[in-house]
């Protein structure tokens, strides 16, 4: 979450919005999702972002310096956009599932919402923490659906307030883009190439017109230990450089896409890579489940595959299992193994994390 | 496919020599043909697939029959060679594209376009890329109908494209110029836990109409153990 406190207020297609604009562009260089919440806020989702950069903490810092080049502005992390918009005022980061805590000692009139405010007020309720102590069939049966809603926010349980976002802001920054995005009928744009870059850009803008403008996108590769980590899409725009960085990737935690990067399964690369990875079953030859143990080993020998409740697969060769400890420095670690599967349809890599498998990629 | 009427009549007025000859005139006299040739180039292990050693413009190609292993690295490769010489590149309606196996068999991320989710748009969108791209690689994310599938396969031959379907399990309903399918495809490099997946060898056929007619059969490494495409002998054929 990115506050800019000097761009709350809207201007009509004014200096505040292009500086926004400019913070988002910013912003962007660390994570493609970013949103545009209302004027002067806007949101990206951390986990990915800090996983890659090292921790949240890392994350807030890259973002805050580089929103900070354009404008000043305050950065926080919590789950769910209310409370991330008042993290970001205090410049804090709210680890995961303490949001409630976060929240409860600050004052119900936080919420926006003056009627309920006063209400609770006479009824000895000042914090949000109080508020959401209240069970649950109370608050809808004297407060209603909506105060109803305002509870589970207070309780950190549900997003956001309904009048938070302004979806109008995003239609304003698209004004603003187009604005300033003569260039695709511009020859050469691309440092000396050709006409078929022109055309290939006119093409793909009336492809982003029909599919909106993430419905295009392009890959860039980066370190990362899984296959998900090793690639990044970013909404594809006529500004694009063929292959050239975002002026934040360069601060790679281990020195860029060719370094080492211990635990990577070794090539060929798979050329499916499932952006959620999918649930798959595994089990032995009498149809016990296959675990990874404590250090790292197969309970059993994986017999046979079963995806996302399909029909199962005997498996025919097996490769592993190779642990995969991510963010072995934060409270957030993430313990794993991994395993490659052939069967007779396909390659796969699986990813045992949570208690189960996955199918994180396959080599289709 | 580009002569007009009064020359038709003319080649068949005289010798068979004079279609090549007009051919390669009206090649040369096209406005777009002066800056754009009509092959594209594909790796050296798979020009032996292609009737032309290359990919022909304005043609359809498909890759892969329902539940073909590795027709989503086939149809990368075909686009490779182009894709380094600086074609720009789609793919369309694959919603989980592995980025290092593309680059790594050769295809330039910077000039590849990913319409991951098109939805229900995907034949809209689709045309809207073959306008510009030179090579689209389409996995339909719905069975097509006939009449959408002929209206691509008439804007690639129109806008000089090269058409990749990858049907998977939605079909193509259209005959392509040429059929490329995956006959056979096994992985080196593990054994029992051991190891791991280091290389597949796959045996491709290509079949299709006119000069592609007889069907061609192809072994490869695709991937080989770095990520590229490398032709595989064959110990059982020594003819190939």
């Amino acid at each position: 979450m990115v506050r800019c406190p000097d761009l709350l207020d809207e201007d009509e297609g004014g200096v505040a919005l292009r500086t926004f604009a400019e913070v988002i562009a910013a912003v962007e260089a660390y994570c493609p999702w970013v949103t545009a919440v209302r004027p002067g806020i806007c949101s990206l989702p951390a986990r990915g972002p800090a996983r890659y950069f090292g921790g949240e903490g890392s994350l807030v810092e890259l973002v805050q310096e580089a929103a900070s080049e354009v404008t000043p502005a305050e950065v926080g992390v919590a789950d769910g956009l209310f409370a991330a918009v008042l993290a970001a005022r205090r410049g804090l980061i709210v680890p995961p599932d303490r949001t409630p805590e976060f929240l409860a000692p600050l004052p119900v009139s936080i919420l926006g919402l003056d009627e309920l405010a006063g209400l609770l007020d006479r009824l000895g309720i000042r914090t949000l923490g109080g508020f959401a102590a209240l069970p649950d069939p109370h608050v809808l049966g004297r407060f209603g659906a909506d105060g109803a809603h305002a509870h589970r926010v207070a309780g950190g349980r549900s997003g956001e307030p309904a009048d938070l976002r302004q979806p109008r802001i995003t239609r304003l920054l698209a004004g603003e883009e187009t604005d300033d995005s003569p260039v695709v009928t511009e020859p050469g744009f691309w440092g000396g190439a050709s006409d078929a870059d022109a055309r290939a850009a006119r093409c793909l803008v009336a492809a982003q017109e029909l599919l909106g403008p993430d419905g295009v996108v392009t890959a860039r590769l980066q370190g990362g230990r899984g296959p998900a980590e090793r690639a990044r899409f970013v909404t594809w725009t006529t500004g694009d450089p063929p292959r050239g960085a975002v002026p934040g990737v360069v601060r790679l935690p281990a020195g860029g896409s060719g370094a080492p990067w211990p635990g990577q399964i070794p090539p060929p690369a798979p050329s499916v890579v499932h952006p959620d990875p999918v649930r798959a079953d595994l089990a032995d030859a009498r149809g016990e489940p296959v675990r990874v143990s404590g250090r790292g080993l197969l309970t059993a020998t994986p017999d046979r595959l079963s995806i996302e409740g399909g029909p199962w697969e005997p498996v025919s060769e097996w490769g592993g299992p190779w642990p995969s400890d991510e963010r072995w420095w934060s409270r957030s670690r993430r313990r794993g193994a991994r395993l490659q599967a052939v069967t007779a349809r396909a390659a796969h890599l699986l990813l045992a994390e949570r208690g189960r498998w996955w199918v994180e990629a396959t080599y289709g | 496919m580009f002569v007009s009427a009064p020359e038709r009549r003319l080649v068949r007025d005289h010798d068979p020599a004079a279609l090549a000859v007009l051919a390669e005139l009206a090649e040369r006299t096209r406005p777009v043909a002066a800056s754009r040739t009509r092959l594209l180039p594909v790796l050296p292990a798979l020009a032996g697939l292609l009737p032309d050693g290359a990919l022909r413009r304005g043609t359809t190609v498909t890759v892969g029959r329902p539940g073909d292993d590795g027709a989503l690295s086939l149809a990368l490769s075909l686009v490779s060679a182009a894709s380094a010489a600086g074609s720009w590149c789609a793919l369309v309606g694959h919603p989980a594209l592995g980025a290092v196996a593309a680059a790594d068999l050769g295809v330039d991320l910077g000039r590849l376009a990913l319409l991951p989710r098109p939805g229900v748009a995907w034949a809209e969108a689709t045309a809207a890329v073959l306008e510009g791209v030179d090579l689209v690689v389409l996995c339909p994310p719905f069975a097509p109908r006939p009449a959408m599938a002929r209206r691509l396969v008439a804007r690639a031959r129109e806008r000089r494209a090269v058409l990749i379907v990858v049907p998977g399990r939605a079909g193509w309903p259209e005959p392509p110029d040429l059929q490329l399918s995956v006959d056979a495809a096994t992985w080196e490099g593990l054994d029992a836990g051991e190891g791991h997946l280091r290389r597949r060898r796959m045996t491709v056929t290509a079949a299709g109409r006119r000069s592609a007619a007889r069907p061609v059969h192809h072994h490869l490494w695709l991937p080989g153990s770095d990520g590229t495409v490398a032709p595989a002998d064959d110990p059982l054929d020594p003819a190939a």
